[in-house]
């Protein structure tokens, strides 16, 4: 395993469990972080929300890691009791940490299976 | 300088069939380069698929038969479009439908910054549970995609209840029925020799093409379709089936078990598109449970009749379009809902107005509107 690959395997593993902590310790303190969901996204609120998933989903599976040099191309699948929501995320690490997220939900399904998430704050 | 390149991925034969027509009209507006991208598991049918329409893949990448699983040819293609886009980025990459490989060459698109257009954009199940994970990667690929070409209205509302606005959406009409069109002119020879000794052979009578392919078929409900082919046959004299068969050792026996040796029926493997275009723009009637063929029967003035009933049923529908040539031409009057054969043209443009080398094209008119112009064969 490249040690792209190891880096994203261990902060997927670390959101997906739980672990805030180790997800914050794992994305850099200036990292570029986009959605596309409606609100506005810091290192802090990534965190929180994957943190919510997480805690709501019966299971997180990381279904596909595609790494090209220190990219990684990420493909969730979030398994909440009603339904599955899919997720993309595209890395960058740098320097031992992620640098830049980029995450690209099926908002539709996020929404229906996974009622409420979008609207706390 | 030459036209930006827009690269078209395509991982199966049906994706072929409806990305090919959308080559070619970019090749003849001459806005944009397209090039085409085979991938997936058999790049080999893909390309035979394209010959059918005078192309060939400009880039061939092969992914190995041990990539057996979904995740894992979803992994491998969007690593090998990555090397590609690399090296060759193009301006924009269109992708269509639900496949994997559609998924992959969106993902990978996104991931390096290129623009997405989707083609056949905003069909939806709205059952993410028995459609998965069909529906969720086309509701992804939505999630990535700047351009949006829908094949009807319908598609199109799909989309705008999902919030995607207005302006990135396009109701094109269907390229899967371009492409019928394109192939049904021309007439080519019928590849098939059993096709081609039956029709040689039929003088004057009636087609009925039968395509039961769906494995929700399978069993019973294809038994029921096949003792009403065999009562239709026997009722009336002047008429020809040809039967394609799924080529399934057991789907095939029971076709044969049903309706072999019977009198003007012919049945035969997978036929080519070629083949299958032109016998369907030469048919009386359809009896299909493929998307696909219902989508184009009607370019042909050709009702497509869905057997989901009892056998007497749909003898009973069978016989009253064979005995009413007005009532069989009054179900396809009103024209093709999936697509007046200019869809190609439409993306086309639609794609070379995104990358603001064009104006946008005027969406598909509504049947039964004045713009709307039934008959592009």
């Amino acid at each position: 395993m490249s040690g792209t690959a190891e880096l994203v395997a261990f902060y997927a593993r670390s959101w997906i469990n739980r672990d805030r902590s180790a997800a914050r310790r794992m994305i850099a303190p200036d990292a570029e972080i986009e959605w596309n969901l409606d609100a506005a996204v810091d290192d802090e609120e990534l965190v929180q929300t994957l943190h919510r998933i997480a805690a709501f989903a019966d299971s997180v599976t990381v279904v596909s890691t595609t790494c090209a040099g220190d990219r990684a191309a990420l493909v969730y699948d979030c398994a909440a009791p009603f339904g599955t929501v899919r997720m993309a995320e595209f890395v960058t690490v740098a320097g031992g940490t992620v640098s830049e997220i980029r995450q690209v939900y099926d908002v539709v399904a996020l929404r229906r299976y996974f009622p409420g998430l979008l609207d706390e704050d | 300088m030459s036209p930006p390149e827009v690269h078209l991925v395509c991982g199966t034969r049906p994706q072929a069939v409806r990305l090919a027509p959308v080559a070619v009209a970019m090749r003849e507006a001459g806005l944009v380069t397209p090039v085409v991208v085979a991938g997936g598991r058999y790049p080999a049918m893909v390309g035979q698929a394209f010959a059918a329409f005078g192309l060939a893949p400009d880039v061939t990448l092969r992914v190995e038969r041990g990539a057996g699983s979904r995740a894992e040819l979803r992994t491998e293609m969007i690593r090998r479009l990555d090397a590609l886009w690399t090296e060759r980025p193009p301006a924009a990459a269109l992708v269509q439908g639900d496949t994997t490989t559609s998924l992959a060459g969106a993902l990978a698109a996104c991931w390096r910054r290129i623009p997405v257009v989707h083609l056949e954009a905003g069909l939806r199940s709205d059952d993410l549970g028995s459609s998965f994970p069909e529906e969720a990667d086309r509701r992804l690929i939505t999630q990535v995609a700047a351009l949006h070409l829908t094949p009807t209205p319908h598609a199109a509302m799909n989309l705008l209840d999902e919030d995607v606005a207005t302006g990135d959406v396009l109701i094109t009409g269907n390229t899967v029925v371009d492409a019928a069109l394109a192939i049904a002119r021309r007439r080519p020879p019928f590849e098939n020799p059993e096709i081609a000794a039956a029709r040689a052979a039929a003088t004057g009578r009636r087609l009925i093409v039968v395509a039961v392919h769906r494995r929700e078929s399978w069993g019973a409900p294809l038994d029921r379709v096949l003792a009403a082919v065999r009562r239709l046959v026997e009722r009336y004299a002047d008429l020809d089936v040809i039967l394609p068969a799924h080529p399934n050792p057991a789907v095939r026996a029971q076709v044969h078990a049903g309706l072999g040796g019977v009198d003007r029926v012919t049945i035969t493997g997978p036929l080519p598109y070629p083949d299958l275009s032109r016998l369907l723009s030469e048919s009386y009637l359809v009896l299909t449970d493929s998307a696909d063929i219902q989508q184009e029967a009607p370019s042909f003035g050709v009702p497509a009749l869905v057997p989901r009933e009892t056998t007497e049923l749909l003898v009973e529908q069978a016989s009253a379009l064979l005995d009413s040539r007005v009532r069989r031409d009054a179900m396809t009057a009103g024209g093709n809902p999936y697509g007046d054969g200019l869809a190609a043209r439409r993306a086309a443009q639609a794609v070379a107005a995104l990358l603001g080398l064009a104006d946008h094209p005027d969406p598909m008119p509504a049947l039964g509107s004045h713009a709307a112009a039934y008959g592009a064969f």
